[in-house]
Formats: structure tokens, C-alpha cells, sequence
């Protein structure tokens, strides 16, 4: 007999806390809570803003202006450098509320936003708004943070609606009302738009996400090209990606690197890389699995970001082919000349490692020398420790070693 | 079932019983309007326990629901904000005998904000749409609100609030199980809310005792004494009434009730496994039975 699956209508909450970092810092010096307050790197030459409180956006202070302009339009504000380790450690504590609600998380990256699956859990937790009202009350309990909460039927309404109520509040967007949500709303509200394509829609007098949605694809076609498909499915609040999770461990192998000082020294970056790509690998080997992409971040002193991939359609392990792709990914995302603070290497699409042999052997005889070397250093290291061996470039500039995170 | 609901059209107000008072009072052979109606009418899991049909989405639930039942409570409104466009939207599809009662928002009642006054206005003109169709505004309080003189004060300003409004008050906490609280509510036309709930100690507890002559309001919450403080909804109102325990409440309290009112309101709360609308439709057959007829 043929089984028939019918598709359930999604339910998707999200998390947001406004002002991420400024709320964690806030708890953890109430001190701060009264004043405004910019997080910025200030040490840097040219620092940027990291994060500002309410009080400083609404004296014009916005993330990514330089500190010099932000202290100018808020001359009251409280100064910080940034804390990621202490925002990470928030995030996690977040997370851990809502594993009590839905194993489906998609988490940021310290940014104190959160999308949860609740589809189908109603028989164990209840209705959605009940979980959206008690993680918030949970998490302001414990965690003395306060963020919005919104319901909707994918990431997109529910990403929207708190954008809408942003920064305090909650919005619960009914299944079938969501086209009428979004039709009065500013045309900026939608994720995912560049600044050229709002230029565009403005141009075009389109201000309001109603009126995008009152033009078919083939109209959109001709001055967005493929982005037409985008705009139609988000402006009529049509969106079936995936609420995924990609900080489980499962999925990914993320080591991370702070300079003792900032630096824009090749031979110190490419070092720290390579310590990461050897941790990465032996973490691999050690999980019988290949990863196919390679993520490197950058932070720069002044706060910006980068965040770059390469990747291969056969996954590896090997901490030779690895660092190819790290420094690919290196080459793209190292653009500027500011001096880099932190850089982080992320290996995903992770799978299992063939157990299959090579066709041809004689081909991959120096690939067997490098396997048995990564073999006899993985088990030096599973003895003595990780730091017990390593390959020469790890060590181009020993006053460069400095703070590696494992996560 | 839902075939044969949607056949009988004619039908004006499910759900809707006509209690012909039987009490030694004037009221004697009077007809009282009672309506039974669940608290919310939106849970996927009804459909999962067989209430909606399979397959049902989110947005036809109101329409089936109404051919069972003429009133509900809207829920929602306690945990967001009232909102006028979603509201009007709502009763743009929202057949036209369905009558509503809405919660009154936690920031009025469980989570009081600092500027309450604005969000009563807000409140206000959240629930506009509903127009002569909103029975009752419903302020649930929480199990801490006590009767001291500064939540006294609160509760009056806020009834002050809502004057022209038609308004419900549940109470928690026993403290206000008193004469003079029920005094007070029928000066004012309040209603206040009996709530069937697990004989615990600590609760307010159930009395008959009718303080709006123009509306009775009753919420059965289910007596389940185990799950009551779990903090989890899913075990607190997983209750079954049996037929014995309707059909008593229905010959100790409803006729009672119904001398006393113009019309009255039941509502269960009771929605694990839809077990609300099913001993809602029970208890509407039990009154029919008894003393009325059933719309």
C-alpha cells in the first residue's frame, strides 16, 4: 500500500535579542544598564562600532561607523572593547533553554538570534506562543536578558515580525495571514536585500513590500535578473528553507585563533592557520570523516568581518589537502590591509570516509607517505597531546602563538 | 461529522442552549442563553485528536469550529498585544453568529508594565473590531495577586479602564473569595468568572455567585490535581469530565446561574487531546436535555 505524507504547516519561532553584546555586558555590570553604551575595539587605529545600545542608535550611532564619528554623535556613551568569548558563553546558555523545547536550533554566531522548529512538539510543550512566552520568561529569569520572541510559518515571517517589534516585544503572525502581514511594510524590512537592490526597488518607487508583491517574476525579471525569484517568493512571504542546525558538533569542526596583538604578518596568519588546520584534521581522522568545505573568518582590529569558503567535491581529512583550502579561503577573505584580530577556520558538509581503496595506487603513493605521517603524528598526539608534534609551518613565528579556542 | 455539520446551514448558533429557568425565584420559566465554547479554537492538536478533520490548516479551523460551538475565547490577545488589522481580518471570515470573549494582555495582568495605562489603550483599540460581537474582556489574574490594598487599587483603576466595556474577572488567589470583592463587581456590572478547577488548597474556589446580571461566566479548567502546578500546560489541563461530573454541574450550578443572568458563558480550558470541544458539546447535549433546547 502506498503511504501518503502529508506536509505539516511549519511552525518557527524566533529569538532576537536587540543589541546582543550590549545586553550581556549590561548583566554582567548593571552599572551600565542606565546609560548608553558603544562596544567597540578602541584600541585599534581605526575602530569600528561592534554593537551600541538603544539609547546610542537613537543619537545616530549605528554598527560598522567609524568610532571616532559614534563617540562624536554620542558623547555620553560608555566605551567597551568587545568580548566574544563572554557573548559566546550567553549564546550557549540560550541555547541550552530552548533544547528544552525542540531539538531543530538554528543558532547565530553570538548575536543573540535564534530560529526554532516547534512544528509538531505542541503534544509535549503545548501551543507555540505558550514556548515562545515561557523561553522568554526562562531566559530573562536566568540570563537576565530580554529578547523578543516571534511565531510565524517559516524564517522568513518570523524573522520579519521581529524586525517589526524590534527592540522590545513579541508578534505572533497567524498561518494564512502572512501576505497581509507583510503587504504594508517598508520594502527594508525583508532580509536578505543589498544595498543596490533597495536602490533599485526605490528607484522604482517601490517602498512597501505589498507593492513588490504586486509584480509578477517576469516583471521583476528585467531589472533584478535571477533575484527576480527571490523577491516574488519573499515579497509574498514564501519561503521554505530550513530551520538547520549548524552549531551542532555533528556538523561541524570549528577551532578558532586570537592574536596576542593584532597583526597583518603573513607568516604569523598563515601559521595560526595551519595550527587550526591540524587541530581540524586530527579531529577528522579521529571522527572517520572528510569535510568538503573549509570557512575561514577574520575579524579585523577595527571590528569588521569577513567570512570566506573553498571547498572541494571530494572531501578530505588530510591536513596538506586542508591547508590548500584554508588558504584559498584565506586569500579571499583577507582583502584589507587593517591588521586581523581573531580568525576562526570552520570545516562542514562533513561525511563519512570511504572505506573504499584507490583504483590506481601507484598515482597516490606521495598521499600514502602523507597518510602515514598524519597516522604516526595522530597517535604521538593521542599520548603526549596535541602541541606534542606538528608540521614546520606551525611554527614560523613562535612569539606569534597565542590563544587557540577548541570549540 | 464535519459533512453532515456543514450540511445544517440552518443551524444559527451551535452550542447555543436555551435554559429555561427552573428555580422558585420570579425568574421562574425565564429563558437564559447560555453559550459553551472553548478557550482558544487554534491547536494543531485537534486536528491530530480527530475535532478538525486531517488535514486541516490553521486558517479554516475558525469556520469549523463555529459549526459546533457559537463563542470562544481568543487567547492569543494574553500573550501579544491586540491588534486591529489581524482582529478585522479575523472577522472578515469569522461567520456571523460566532461571538468572542479576549483576554485581557499579560501586560496588564501577569507581567504589569510600568506604562499599563498605554497599553490598556492600546488594548482597547486592538479589540475594536470585534465591535458588539466581544462578550466579555477577560482579566485573568495571576495566582499571586492578592487582595492588598495596592492590587485592590490596581484592579479598580483597570475596571475603571474597561467601564464601558463588557468585562469578566478571574481571581487565583482565595483572598478574594469575599463578600464585599463581589459586592464591589456588581456595583460595577463585572462578572465574575466560577472556575472549575482540582480542589487544591491555595486556589480560589468555586462559587456560584453571580455579580453581572446581564452575563454568568464559567471556565472549567479540568481537575487535574497531579499536573495542576508542573508548569507544563500539556500535563495541567489534560483532563477528561466524565459524564457524572457534567451532568452534576450542570444540575447543582447551571440553573442556578442562569436565574441570576440575561445570558451565560462556559468555557473549557481543558485542550489536551481536544478533550475541551468534546465535553463542550457533551455538556451543551446535557443542558439541552435537561431544561432547554439546543440551537
Amino acid at each position: 500500500m502506498r503511504q501518503v505524507f502529508k506536509e505539516r504547516e511549519r511552525t518557527v519561532l524566533h529569538f532576537n535579542v536587540a543589541d546582543f553584546a550590549v545586553a550581556v555586558e549590561r548583566v554582567a555590570d548593571c552599572c551600565l544598564r542606565n546609560r548608553p553604551l558603544i562596544i567597540a575595539p578602541f584600541q585599534a587605529a581605526r575602530a569600528v562600532v561592534y554593537d551600541m545600545s538603544e539609547e546610542a542608535y537613537q543619537d545616530g550611532v549605528r554598527k560598522g561607523m567609524s568610532l571616532r564619528q559614534a563617540t562624536r554623535m554620542c558623547r555620553g556613551a560608555a566605551l567597551l572593547p568587545p568580548r566574544e568569548v563572554l557573548y559566546q558563553k550567553a549564546m550557549k546558555a540560550f541555547l541550552k533553554e530552548l533544547q528544552n523545547y525542540s531539538p531543530l536550533i538554528e543558532a547565530g554566531q553570538a548575536d543573540g538570534h535564534f530560529y526554532v522548529d516547534v512544528t509538531g512538539t505542541h503534544r509535549l510543550y503545548g501551543p507555540a506562543p505558550d514556548v515562545g512566552w515561557r523561553v522568554r520568561r526562562e531566559v530573562r529569569t536566568s540570563l537576565g536578558i530580554n529578547p523578543i520572541w516571534t511565531l510565524g510559518t517559516s524564517k522568513l515571517i518570523s524573522k520579519v515580525a521581529s524586525r517589526v517589534v524590534k527592540p522590545v516585544g513579541e508578534y505572533i503572525v497567524s498561518p494564512g495571514d502572512e501576505a497581509a502581514f507583510l503587504a504594508p511594510l517598508a520594502i527594508d524590512l525583508l532580509p536578505g536585500l543589498s544595498g543596490r537592490e533597495l536602490e533599485r526597488l526605490q528607484e522604482f518607487q517601490l517602498l512597501t513590500i505589498g507593492g513588490l508583491a504586486k509584480l509578477s517574476r517576469h516583471q521583476l525579471m528585467v531589472p533584478f535578473g535571477e533575484r527576480s525569484y527571490y523577491l516574488h517568493a519573499v515579497s509574498r512571504g514564501v519561503d521554505d528553507s530550513r530551520v538547520c542546525c549548524p552549531v551542532s558538533g555533528a556538523d561541524s569542526i570549528d577551532n578558532a585563533h586570537s592574536f596576542e596583538e593584532d597583526t597583518n604578518d603573513h607568516e604569523e596568519i598563515e601559521s595560526a592557520l595551519a595550527d587550526l588546520v591540524s587541530r581540524a584534521g586530527a579531529d577528522l581522522r579521529q571522527r572517520k570523516q572528510v569535510a568538503r568545505r573549509v570557512g575561514i573568518w577574520l575579524r579585523y582590529s577595527d571590528g569588521g568581518q569577513v567570512v570566506r569558503q573553498a571547498s572541494s567535491k571530494r572531501g578530505t581529512a588530510e591536513d596538506f589537502s586542508l591547508n590548500k583550502l584554508a588558504l584559498t579561503a584565506l586569500s579571499r577573505a583577507w582583502v584589507r590591509r587593517t591588521r586581523i584580530r581573531y580568525c576562526r577556520l570552520v570545516c562542514d558538509r562533513l561525511q563519512r570516509r570511504s572505506p573504499q581503496l584507490p583504483l590506481f595506487p601507484e598515482l597516490e603513493q606521495r598521499q600514502r607517505g602523507q597518510r602515514k605521517v598524519l597516522g604516526a603524528m595522530d597517535s604521538l598526539r593521542k599520548r603526549f597531546g596535541h602541541e606534542v608534534i606538528g608540521v614546520g609551518r606551525q611554527y614560523a613565528r613562535e612569539n606569534g602563538a597565542a590563544r587557540s579556542g577548541h570549540h | 461529522m464535519w459533512n453532515s455539520m456543514a450540511s445544517g446551514n440552518e443551524v444559527r448558533a451551535p452550542g447555543k442552549v436555551d435554559v429555561i429557568c427552573q428555580s422558585a425565584s420570579v425568574n421562574h420559566g425565564r429563558v437564559c442563553p447560555v453559550y459553551v465554547g472553548t478557550c482558544g479554537y487554534s491547536y494543531t492538536e485537534w486536528v491530530d485528536s480527530g475535532f478538525y478533520p486531517e488535514g486541516t490548516r490553521s486558517t479554516e479551523m475558525l469556520d469549523l469550529y463555529s459549526r459546533v460551538f457559537s463563542v470562544v475565547e481568543l487567547n492569543y490577545t494574553w500573550y501579544q498585544m491586540a491588534r486591529a488589522d489581524a482582529l478585522t481580518r479575523m472577522m472578515d471570515k469569522a461567520p456571523s453568529h460566532m461571538l468572542f470573549a479576549a483576554k485581557l494582555t499579560r501586560t496588564m495582568t501577569h507581567e504589569r508594565a510600568d506604562n499599563w495605562q498605554e497599553q490598556l489603550q492600546r488594548y482597547r483599540q486592538g479589540i475594536a473590531p470585534l465591535k458588539n460581537r466581544l462578550i466579555a474582556v477577560l482579566i485573568q489574574l495571576p495566582p499571586y495577586f492578592d487582595r492588598s490594598i495596592a492590587n485592590r487599587t490596581y484592579l479598580g483603576a483597570l475596571l475603571d479602564g474597561l467601564e464601558d466595556l463588557p468585562t469578566a474577572v478571574e481571581f487565583r488567589h482565595p483572598s478574594w473569595a469575599v463578600d464585599p470583592v463581589f459586592a464591589e463587581l456588581e456595583r460595577r456590572r463585572v462578572s465574575l468568572v466560577a472556575v472549575d478547577e482540582p480542589p487544591l488548597p491555595d486556589l480560589f474556589p468555586f462559587v456560584d455567585v453571580v455579580t453581572n446580571p446581564e452575563l454568568f461566566y464559567v471556565r472549567f479548567h479540568g481537575r487535574n490535581r497531579e499536573g495542576w502546578r508542573s508548569g507544563n500546560m500539556q500535563k495541567k489541563f489534560d483532563y477528561n469530565y466524565s459524564d457524572e461530573e457534567l451532568r452534576s454541574w450542570r444540575d447543582n450550578y447551571c440553573h442556578t446561574m442562569a436565574s441570576r443572568a440575561d445570558r451565560g458563558v462556559l468555557f473549557f480550558n481543558n485542550h489536551v487531546g481536544a478533550q475541551a470541544p468534546r465535553n463542550g458539546k457533551k455538556l451543551a447535549a446535557l443542558l439541552a436535555q435537561n431544561s432547554g433546547h439546543c440551537c
